[in-house]
């Protein structure tokens, strides 16, 4: 019986989070990146090089951190403001015979590599699920290895999975940490209930139940997931093609369209992380923009060498990036579902036993729900709807409705809620009893993590 | 949250139109048909506080008869910021949208104008085609300088490029 605390893992499309459970943080979070040595020698792939690096307060997350490739990192294409050329750490075995598949590179250090022609990029998990699983394996070992610094015999493990994942990639994951790197015991945990329990931090929440609707906006997709109990109502499920990048993107564009002195995609994402904001009302705004000049902002961007400035205006795009959840006509042509209208079909598309409560516990997850004054937002716009939809029923049928509450929930940990509800179950003295041991994967093979018991509600 | 519509009321039983096209009141020094309006507030001051917004839409249902008006206005503030350049100052500009105001223009109904599907009006009746284009002209005139206005408000140098990165932007997809 070991009391070490258990490894929490949350590999996403974009990045992965690594830490310690109890902690209320990620220890690492990097991209979900490797660089391999490519067999032809000279090929060139993955990021290219950028030449100008931006600058500004906190350029590299805010652990202090003073060795940039292991810095913990807010986007999945940039690696902190460091370009290729210095030196990698020491597992370089290129020169060896026989160990190319121990020359490899991961997170940041994988983007520099990537730089040089003897290594190629990949991502070995794309929309939520492991694509590459020697990859992925290589992945895990580095990350445990040489970032966590861990036995994993000493250790309890939970892992993640998007919904829907399924049961073969579970088993191939639970053979990966049982026979090769032969870890205690493992959980493995759909992200989206961990994005439940990590809302109990949230003052809002009284009675801490598995049932409520997940809004999870990442990089690359928005997904809107009902959990019903602790279990996904995989049917009802969404997708919303506007997310972190379509952000950026949409900043660049209105950038470009003002002729900025730097319109690149990096300092775009830094706008968006410094000044955006969630609005009440466009027209009020830019009328609001008008009354009081302070609200438009400078942005400074400085050449890597730190001689050359350029200054970048920002104005209304600090309102209208993240109106594009609320409004996507204003960006794209061929998406024009409003969120709050695509998180209200999917409630209804669930059973009608369980809407209450998917409408009262609406939880926000990732990064690209991080502005300001989303939730409220979110809310006040389910409210009209689902009150429009209430007095047109009332009118239909003459009986008075009991009203349906509509919660939206913002909390401090929403950036990486998903390893925080992580880190939140795994630390109860109840976990191990939840995960499968190496013992009960001897006795009964890989079929055993097909089925994890749920957490009961703590 | 679809685009934003017009806010005034017009009937088209008892206000003046002409054809779908409602010849609204201004508060203008311009001559032409326009009734003054009886609030400070008017249909071009509507036109320039949803330009900003409404230009980012490219489905645009019509609620009401003043949406017509409003259309028009936002497409010619459109074509008014395509004739600025960054750094025309104030007194160039003066000249540059009184002229674009001026200039010859395709009335609504007509051929050659590109927003057809939406205004119907009557163009073998020689009179109301001649009050549509006059108020049209008024409309011009006091829309582009009410425009300059807003766009030299920080400096009479040049106008505000927050303003001018509108100008590709296309309501409707259209443009005058």
């Amino acid at each position: 019986m070991n009391l070490n605390p258990a490894v929490v893992m949350d590999n996403g499309t974009g990045l992965t989070k690594l830490g310690f459970a109890g902690n209320d943080s990620p220890s690492w979070i990097f991209p979900t990146a490797i660089a391999t040595a490519s067999p032809s020698g000279n090929k060139k792939t993955g990021s290219s090089a950028t030449s100008s690096s931006v600058s500004g307060s906190g350029t590299n997350g805010s652990n202090g951190s003073s060795n940039p490739y292991f810095g913990n990192s807010t986007s999945a294409t940039n690696f902190g403001g460091l370009t290729g050329g210095k030196m990698l750490l020491s597992n370089n075995l290129a020169g060896k015979r026989g160990t190319e598949d121990l020359d490899f590179y991961i997170g940041n250090e994988a983007l520099v590599a990537a730089q040089s022609p003897s290594y190629s990029l990949s991502y070995p998990i794309r929309h939520g699920q492991v694509e590459n699983w020697d990859h992925m394996e290589r992945f895990w070992e580095n990350s445990i290895f040489k970032y966590l610094r861990t036995e994993p015999e000493d250790h309890y493990f939970l892992l993640t999975e998007p919904p829907l994942n399924p049961p073969e990639n579970r088993e191939q994951v639970a053979e990966i940490f049982f026979e090769s790197f032969n870890c205690a015991g493992l959980y493995i945990a759909v992200q989206a209930v961990l994005a439940l329990a990590a809302s109990w931090t949230s003052s809002k929440v009284i009675d801490r139940s598995l049932t409520g609707t997940v809004i999870d906006s990442g990089d690359g997709v928005t997904h809107v997931i009902p959990v019903a109990e602790g279990y996904v109502i995989g049917s009802a499920i969404k997708n919303i093609p506007i997310a972190g990048r379509d952000i950026t993107e949409f900043i660049q564009s209105l950038l470009r369209e003002r002729g900025e002195a730097d319109t690149s995609l990096r300092t775009a994402e830094r706008i968006k992380q410094e000044y955006c904001y969630v609005c009440p009302d466009i027209v009020k705004e830019f009328n609001k923009f008008d009354r009081q000049p302070e609200k438009f902002a400078q942005f400074i961007v400085e050449s890597q060498e730190k001689t050359k400035q350029k200054v970048v205006d920002v104005g209304y795009e600090r309102f209208l990036a993240p109106e594009i959840f609320f409004n996507p006509e204003i960006a794209s042509s061929d998406y024009l579902t409003p969120l709050p209208t695509v998180v209200d079909q999917t409630i209804q598309a669930c059973p009608i036993d369980v809407r209450k409560g998917l409408y009262n516990n609406i939880v926000l997850s990732g990064g690209s729900t991080m502005f300001k004054d989303f939730s409220r937002r979110l809310q006040r716009d389910m409210k009209s709807i689902v009150n429009a939809r209430i007095s047109q029923n009332e009118k239909m049928t003459g009986v008075k409705s009991s009203g349906v509450d509509v919660q939206v929930i913002s909390h401090r940990k929403q950036r990486n809620a998903v390893w925080f509800g992580g880190s939140l179950l795994a630390q109860t003295a109840e976990f191990r009893g939840y995960c499968h041991t190496k013992r009960d994967y001897e006795e009964i093979g890989p079929e055993i993590v097909r089925n994890f018991s749920l957490f009961n509600v703590m | 949250m679809p685009a934003y519509h017009s806010t005034f009321l017009v009937d088209p039983n008892n206000d003046r139109m002409v054809g779908n096209f409602a010849i609204m009141p201004l508060n203008t020094k311009y001559r032409g048909p326009a009734y003054p309006a009886n609030s400070d507030y008017d249909i071009v001051d509507e036109c320039l506080d949803l330009f900003r917004a409404n230009s980012f839409f490219k489905n645009f249902e019509i609620k009401n008869q003043a949406d017509r008006v409003l259309i028009y206005g936002i497409l010619f503030i459109n074509e008014c910021l395509a004739h600025l350049k960054p750094n025309t100052s104030m007194n160039e500009a003066i000249k540059i949208l009184t002229n674009v105001a001026l200039d010859d223009f395709s009335l609504p109904g007509t051929p050659g104008f590109p927003l057809n599907a939406v205004y119907s009006v009557p163009i073998q009746d020689h009179n109301s085609m001649e009050l549509l284009k006059s108020y049209i002209q008024q409309l011009r005139q006091e829309l582009s300088m009410r425009l300059l206005n807003r766009l030299y408000a920080d400096t009479q140098e040049r106008p505000s490029k927050y303003w001018l990165g509108f100008t590709r932007r296309r309501f409707m997809n259209k443009s005058l």
